[in-house]
């Protein structure tokens, strides 16, 4: 076998691949998506307007709205097609006939009784949300701040629990009535998910900013119907977005700051 | 502490256990039942995580993490253990068997991807892990004496070629799937990135690294170090130039292939790290993906039967065809057959980032995790058979230079004879060994004594170990010469005067050219004094 023959056979098979990979819109490996309405992607979510995230009439701007678009794109589909639901209730695995939830949903072991839970498309630890004017670098400023928090979410503990603030937090249901509290400066910090204090704080920076992050491993990641058929192909589409920088590019441009440049406080677990 | 602060095991203390219980238990209770370690990983892997009991969570970062960490570690080895003397001895062999045992699994893969309906880069990232192969085997016939046999130098050779072409599928697939830029650009950088790998792997990268090491490698952890960053540095310049970084990894591999010969100690702790730590890690993370209720369901192992097809037929009849090119009986087609069918390591790897980029799903995954249980097994069993097969190898010789053993005096080797280790080690990659002979009235060298001779063997470029041996020159050279296995011996005694069976000794004078003493049938004397010269 001479050198020429082994060359060629190479370069052919390189090319080959290269004619191959160029060909980039079809679907993956085994994948297919089973669309609740022909040609459209049904999308959940609870919180319209959401900062950064959705926002717009009808809500097509923001990183969760991009993500849908992109999705869709990828599954094939002409089109998203957007259904306001009480966060609750998606949590519930009620998603009114949605194809998927993404709705800044964290996956734990409660909610994965209800709805099945996507690959996580972005990172999510707790983030510390502050009114401006006040401002904390460790754990001992944190505690002696005066924080609003709520009921419904999964970061609660995490005040409670691992901050301890020297004052007992306020309660309220939601997300919507502590950034309420927040705005009228009856409290001064909220603890959120970093992606979604990252999004309120670049709409409202007059407002608010984004001090710290605290030491966690919680992602977003969307939610399907339990047992929905589309798992598989969400997944490996979203893995293709995180992939193609796709969620990168979405989350630089609607969340502004990325996670690596707000300052870690570190906390004791619980 | 009250009973108030005891509660359930959490965080990462306790998932380092569970991880590392894994990987103590999982080889050693498959290996029991004479099946490869490795399956007991990949179903340890599973059973600890988000599909099994759950004690590592689907949202677990550090696993993963330190498993790619594994598979680029995986990947260094292996380019780092392939005989490149064997490559170029068997070339032409190698690359017709290469060519073949990518090809045809390639073509294959293709085939199949798509009359399942797959996208195109999805086939050609499903022939690129069918064309693959890892030399999970070669270790059985080694040890049965047929390392040097030419069927199976052959395969090892072939090695080389189908896993740069399998990666170089990888490379241009996975950059034209992540890329932002036109296709035209993205294959230009790819190539360019290749250039620069071949430049810094083949030519800078392996004088650095000598350089550095000759400065300061005679401590053991700075040697090993600087083999890591070597390999992180070439794995972080691939993914520069959008190309994987195992890539990156393997050519680091073959860059450092003749500084790090196989059996010296430097070797050792690679190997060492690679199996206590990276290389199980990696496993254990794949098995974490490893879902029964998605393995076990007709669409499953329907596509793992094609794929698992694929992968037997097209590397047989490689083999087959090769075989029959190069005039290999049917026991040395085997030979090669078992040594080109396992798929392990690079077949996970093109897996695991054809999922990462979601080209594959949780089917394909656990579809190539069936394909590699079962050409694992396969040829382990068929290993055991073929080397009663091949007929014997009595009288092969390793290279000259593969294995250096140099007996000092007390004090240690001269200057002299370190530096004709050197030049007899160094074109065949091996690595030299130093034996320290004393008598009563010397008393043993102290460790520090030890250290001192390493570390002057380090300036010098040889890796080896030394030993010592409380006898005179004679008496510890023939007991060298039976446990060792010497391919060329350096005596640093002028006095040494004892002609040995079957192995060529060099006596160092302190003045004029070494003394070459044996028994020259095999032409051997013309060669060292090339070397020396």
């Amino acid at each position: 076998m001479s050198r020429a023959t082994s060359a060629v056979a190479c370069l052919a098979a390189v090319a080959l691949t290269c004619c191959c990979a160029c060909s980039a819109k079809e679907s993956a490996a085994g994948a297919s998506f089973k669309s609740a309405t022909p040609g459209a992607l049904r999308v959940a979510t609870a919180f319209l307007p959401a900062p950064g995230f959705w926002e717009g009439r009808p809500p097509t701007r923001g990183f969760e709205a991009g993500l849908a678009i992109a999705l869709a794109h990828k599954l094939g589909l002409e089109r998203v097609e957007v259904v306001q639901v009480p966060f609750a209730q998606i949590v519930q695995g009620k998603l009114r006939g949605a194809d998927i939830a993404i709705s800044q949903l964290t996956p734990t072991d409660e909610r994965k009784k209800h709805v099945d839970f996507s690959d996580a498309y972005l990172s999510s630890p707790p983030g510390v949300l502050l009114r401006n004017g006040v401002n904390a670098i460790d754990v001992h400023e944190l505690q002696r701040l005066r924080w609003v928090v709520s009921s419904a979410s999964t970061l609660t503990p995490t005040v409670t629990h691992r901050i301890r603030p020297d004052r007992d937090p306020i309660v309220v249901v939601d997300r919507s009535q502590a950034l309420r509290v927040l705005r009228e400066g009856r409290a001064e910090a909220l603890l959120l998910d970093l992606p979604v204090a990252l999004g309120l704080a670049r709409a409202q920076p007059q407002l608010f900013h984004v001090a710290a992050q605290l030491d966690g491993e919680e992602d977003l990641a969307a939610a399907l119907p339990r047992g929905s058929p589309n798992d598989e192909v969400v997944d490996t589409e979203i893995r293709a977005l995180i992939a193609d920088g796709t969620v990168s590019r979405l989350a630089s441009h609607w969340l502004g700051k990325s996670a690596e440049e707000i300052p870690l406080i570190l906390t004791e677990q619980s | 502490m009250t009973l108030a602060t005891i509660q359930a095991p959490h965080g990462p203390v306790f998932e380092f256990l569970v991880l590392f219980s894994v990987i103590l238990i999982g080889p050693v209770v498959f290996t029991r039942f004479r099946l490869p370690g490795l399956i007991g990983l990949l179903l340890g892997g599973f059973a600890i995580g988000p599909h099994g009991l759950g004690l590592i969570g689907a949202g677990n970062h550090t696993v993963p993490e330190l498993g790619h960490l594994g598979l680029l570690y995986l990947m260094f080895v292996a380019g780092l253990e392939l005989d490149l003397l064997v490559l170029r001895a068997y070339g032409r062999a190698a690359v017709l068997l290469g060519l073949l045992a990518f090809s045809i699994p390639f073509s294959a893969g293709l085939a199949s991807g798509w009359a399942l309906g797959w996208s195109l880069p999805a086939m050609c990232l499903l022939g690129a892990l069918l064309s693959s192969h890892t030399l999970i085997t070669y270790p059985t016939l080694r040890n049965a004496g047929f390392g040097g046999h030419p069927a199976v130098a052959t395969a090892v050779g072939a090695t080389v070629l189908t896993d740069v072409l399998a990666l170089v599928v990888l490379a241009v697939v996975a950059g034209t799937q992540t890329g932002s830029g036109s296709p035209a650009l993205i294959v230009g950088e790819i190539a360019l990135g290749f250039v620069v790998l071949v430049v810094v792997g083949l030519l800078a990268l392996p004088r650095a690294v000598d350089a550095f090491l000759r400065q300061f490698g005679g401590d053991r952890v700075t040697r090993y170090v600087v083999i890591v960053v070597a390999l992180l540095l070439m794995s972080v310049l691939a993914e520069v130039f959008g190309i994987e970084g195992i890539v990156g990894a393997f050519f680091a591999g073959l860059a450092l292939n003749r500084l790090v010969p196989n059996e010296g100690p430097s070797m050792e702790r690679v190997e060492f790290f690679g199996a206590a730590v990276f290389v199980p890690v990696f496993v254990v993370s794949i098995g974490l993906l490893l879902d029964p209720a998605v393995m076990l369901t007709g669409e499953t192992l329907g596509l793992a039967a094609i794929i698992c097809a694929a992968a037997l037929g097209g590397k047989a009849a490689a083999c087959w065809l090769s075989g029959r090119i190069l005039g290999f009986s049917r026991p040395e087609n085997a030979a090669m057959y078992v040594l080109t069918v396992p798929q392990a390591a690079a077949t996970l790897a093109v897996t695991l980032i054809g999922f990462e980029i979601g080209l594959f799903g949780t089917h394909v995954v656990n579809a190539v995790l069936v394909l590699i249980l079962v050409t694992i097994v396969f040829a382990a069993v068929l290993a055991e058979r073929v080397v009663k097969w091949l007929p014997s190898r009595a009288g092969h010789r390793p290279p000259l230079g593969a294995k250096v053993l140099v007996v000092a005096p007390v004090g240690g080797p001269s200057e002299s004879a370190i530096r004709a280790a050197t030049r007899l080690a160094r074109p065949d990659g091996g690595h030299s060994d130093v034996l320290i002979t004393c008598t009563p009235q010397d008393g043993r060298p102290d460790s520090a004594t030890l250290r001192a001779v390493e570390q002057r063997l380090s300036r010098h470029g040889l890796d080896g170990h030394v030993r010592t041996d409380a006898s005179d020159v004679g008496d510890a050279l023939a007991r060298s010469l039976l446990t060792a296995d010497p391919s060329v011996v350096i005596v640093d005694d002028p006095a040494y005067n004892t002609t040995p069976i079957g192995v060529p000794v060099l006596v160092v004078r302190e003045s004029g050219s070494p003394r070459v003493i044996f028994d020259d049938r095999d032409g051997l004397a013309a060669e060292i004094a090339r070397r020396l010269a």
